[in-house]
């Protein structure tokens, strides 16, 4: 190995050492993230199911104040957000950012599993606080106040490497799009939940301006953490699994510098007409339809990308997942779009459209990219093979159509609800009726995070198994069969190629 | 792909590393320039989403949250001490007229000090502070030919203003006669409206002489209880 070592990078017997050796140097750290945030995704997709059913079922245990809804779907949203999607996030990151930068990860692991630790301890704080009625009533911030400097800490003990990683880097091929974003949201997450956090905690009297700044840190999170870490390993992954370069060098600044100058704008147009300097309000509608340009000419690099080695989205997994996380990208786009600007934005405000966008971008765009690069990283981090195909495929599939009810039913029950307040007819007549007629919509989101929550209790015990290294032994890796008679020149391309 | 088997180390580290083995190379992106209609597009999108700047700002104002007006409309509710007292009629009146004297204003000044030999002045005019019924005739149908207004010869016409509704009348003439100094009763808009119906589809301007007879005849009419009562009413500040 030493001998291996000593050539010169080019030897590709030596690329493929230093790659493993930077895979276990980060085996740690990524690996208790990712088995943490799986944890926590079960436990919000349950929280989900129960809020759905409370939503239209009120008298369902109404004994007991822990489950009323009011407690139940910040409980649900901060486990999905906090418990799994930064922590996932963050693990997808530095295994990311330590193999484009080329760098073994050299110290602080311990440190990283200690922030880790207590970074699961604060989520589990939080949310049983909110569930005991401790809530904040700020919205993605109810967790009490003590939380946020611990985390923020937890999260920074992770940021800092990879800064550092990031400052060393040292790869033969040059630019590098995906460090690019995980180093943006290294940097983007600190600046908003300190802007937020001190705002909303620490200024008095803020008054309606306190709304729109909880809103701009809702915006600001999906689109300035959960966007740039979801389009980071799309565009490490897709190359990667199709063999074919990036298709556009132009395509990607122009998406990356675009998504760092608008994303930080919005946020106030969640209150369109309301209390706030209408310019504040128009700027941040302004930016959520310019966003289109950016997140299209993502799509279209991704495509482009892909294009030809659409056959492997059968095949592989890690392809699969984020091959449909990257179509649902552009698809929350032109949903913020329609949600910010003034023509279709009124009629959807403060309706169940929103919940649909920020579904949408978590679950449909985010978390299907994640899925796919735990499919791809863990492997080479556990050290076997992942078990099932029907498992694998049992999680794609319960995970798209649960993901995609929740996101049109979302829409359809948004559009009549904001047709119905805003349907003069109605004007002198109790809501009531409006929030009934919604029913039928959340009775299917209930059953569509149920379906999610099947999906997601194989996708753990799969993720538990390999973590154990009980995964299958062997030097080929698990891919999804071919469908009969299906492209006969698959065959020509080497199995393990592909994964 | 490397050629493992016939590397050294091939046994142990077959399956150690194969996973990191079998991936493809990483690679720099290709140099394929944007293509032209996304740029296309993207100037669409720009079109569409700076629509929602310009009159939907507020004027970028911090004080404006209605995002359809670019100016401030002046607060239409009392500001200021005795705000909480509701405004009587006429106070309205005064309001209302020093918005409605916009149309006078033209001629006999802001300052109600007329133009020397072109336009009478108001202020301190006897012809406002007197009679109301010959003030109401002049505005309905106009003056022309030789007056005297405060010792000075004007010769000029005055177009009548009958398009004007009564209570915009009203307004502006209780405007003018407490306003600059004039104090006087209040003119209401019946009063108005009477003496409209008394002089019926007449459209020629009054003389000076024609008007002799009701230089000191007020509008027959009630007029509401409160400062606009009576002569001495206090002549409020100048509206803003």
């Amino acid at each position: 190995m030493d001998n291996a070592s000593a050539q010169p990078d080019s030897d590709p017997q030596a690329d493929t050492l230093r790659r493993a050796a930077i895979d276990r140097s980060v085996k740690g750290p990524v690996l208790f993230l990712f088995l943490n945030s799986a944890f926590w995704l079960l436990a919000s997709t349950v929280l989900g199911v129960l809020a759905a059913v409370k939503s239209f079922a009120p008298e369902f245990l109404d004994e007991c104040p822990a489950m009323t809804f009011g407690r139940m779907q910040p409980a649900h949203l901060n486990a999905l957000i906090y418990g799994w999607g930064i922590q996932a996030g963050l693990g997808v990151m530095l295994w990311l950012m330590a193999r484009r930068s080329g760098q073994e990860l050299r110290g602080g692991k311990a440190l990283m599993i200690i922030a880790a630790v207590f970074w699961n301890i604060t989520v589990t704080v939080g949310v049983f606080s909110i569930l005991s009625g401790g809530n904040t009533s700020l919205e993605w911030l109810e967790m009490p106040e003590f939380t946020w400097p611990v985390l923020l800490i937890c999260f920074l003990v992770f940021a800092w490497p990879m800064v550092r990683m990031f400052a060393r880097a040292f790869r033969p091929e040059g630019f590098m799009v995906s460090t690019w974003y995980v180093l943006g949201a290294c940097f983007w997450f600190p600046w908003l939940f300190i802007t937020a956090n001190v705002c909303l905690h620490c200024l008095p009297g803020l008054g309606a301006l306190g709304a729109g700044i909880s809103s701009w840190y809702v915006q600001g999170l999906l689109l300035l953490f959960f966007v740039p870490v979801g389009v980071g390993a799309a565009y490490y992954f897709i190359p990667k699994i199709t063999g074919q370069p990036v298709a556009s060098y132009q395509l990607a600044q122009l998406g990356f510098w675009l998504l760092a100058a608008l994303a930080g704008w919005t946020g106030f147009q969640r209150y369109l007409g309301g209390p706030l300097p209408a310019w504040m309000v128009s700027v941040s509608s302004m930016t959520g339809v310019l966003l289109l340009i950016p997140v299209g000419v993502v799509a279209l690099n991704h495509h482009l990308t892909t294009l030809g080695k659409h056959h492997l989205v059968k095949v592989s997994p890690t392809l699969r997942f984020i091959f449909f996380g990257a179509i649902f990208y552009p698809v929350a786009g032109v949903i913020l779009a329609v949600l910010s600007n003034f023509w279709s934005g009124l009629g959807l405000e403060f309706s169940h459209a929103w919940y649909g966008y920020q579904v949408v971008t978590i679950y449909g765009f985010f978390s299907m990219c994640v899925f796919g690069a735990i499919y791809y990283i863990v492997p080479r981090l556990a050290g076997c093979e992942w078990l099932s195909v029907r498992l694998i495929r049992n999680h794609f599939w319960f995970s798209v159509y649960g993901v995609g009810t929740i996101v049109i039913t979302s829409l359809l029950a948004g559009i009549q609800q904001g047709g119905n307040q805003m349907d003069a007819a109605r004007w002198d007549q109790s809501w009531l009726p409006v929030v009934l007629d919604a029913r039928p919509y959340l009775v299917a989101r209930a059953v569509a995070w149920a379906l999610i929550t099947w999906s997601n209790i194989w996708f753990l015990i799969h993720l538990m198994l390999m973590v154990a290294g009980l995964g299958r032994r062997g030097t080929t890796p698990t891919l999804l069969p071919a469908e009969e008679h299906d492209h006969p020149t698959d065959s020509a391309i080497p199995h393990g190629a592909n994964a | 792909m490397s050629d493992s088997s016939s590397h050294p180390d091939t046994t142990d580290l077959d399956r150690m590393h194969s996973a990191a083995r079998r991936e493809k190379a990483d690679m720099a992106p290709a140099k394929a320039p944007a293509p032209m209609w996304i740029i296309f597009l993207g100037f669409i999108v720009a079109v569409v989403g700076g629509g929602q700047l310009g009159h939907l700002t507020g004027g970028y104002k911090f004080e404006s949250s209605n995002p359809y007006a670019g100016v401030l409309a002046p607060d239409p509710r009392p500001m200021g001490d005795g705000a909480a007292v509701a405004m009587g009629p006429f106070e309205k009146a005064m309001k209302g007229g020093a918005g409605s004297y916009a149309v006078c204003g033209g001629c006999h000044q802001g300052n109600g000090g007329g133009l020397p030999g072109q336009f009478p002045p108001l202020a301190g005019s006897d012809w406002v502070k007197g009679g109301t019924e010959r003030l109401v005739r002049i505005v309905l149908n106009g003056l022309a030919g030789p007056v005297t207004v405060s010792g000075q010869n004007f010769n000029n016409v005055m177009p009548g203003q009958g398009a004007m509704s009564d209570q915009d009348l009203a307004n502006a003439l209780t405007y003018i006669r407490n306003t600059w100094g004039n104090e006087g009763t209040m003119v209401t808009k019946e009063m108005v409206a009477k003496v409209r119906e008394e002089l019926g589809s007449r459209m020629t301007p009054w003389s000076e002489a024609e008007l002799a007879e009701f230089a000191d005849k007020n509008c027959p009419g009630e007029i509401p209880d409160g400062p606009g009562a009576t002569v001495t009413a206090e002549a409020p500040a100048e509206a803003k």
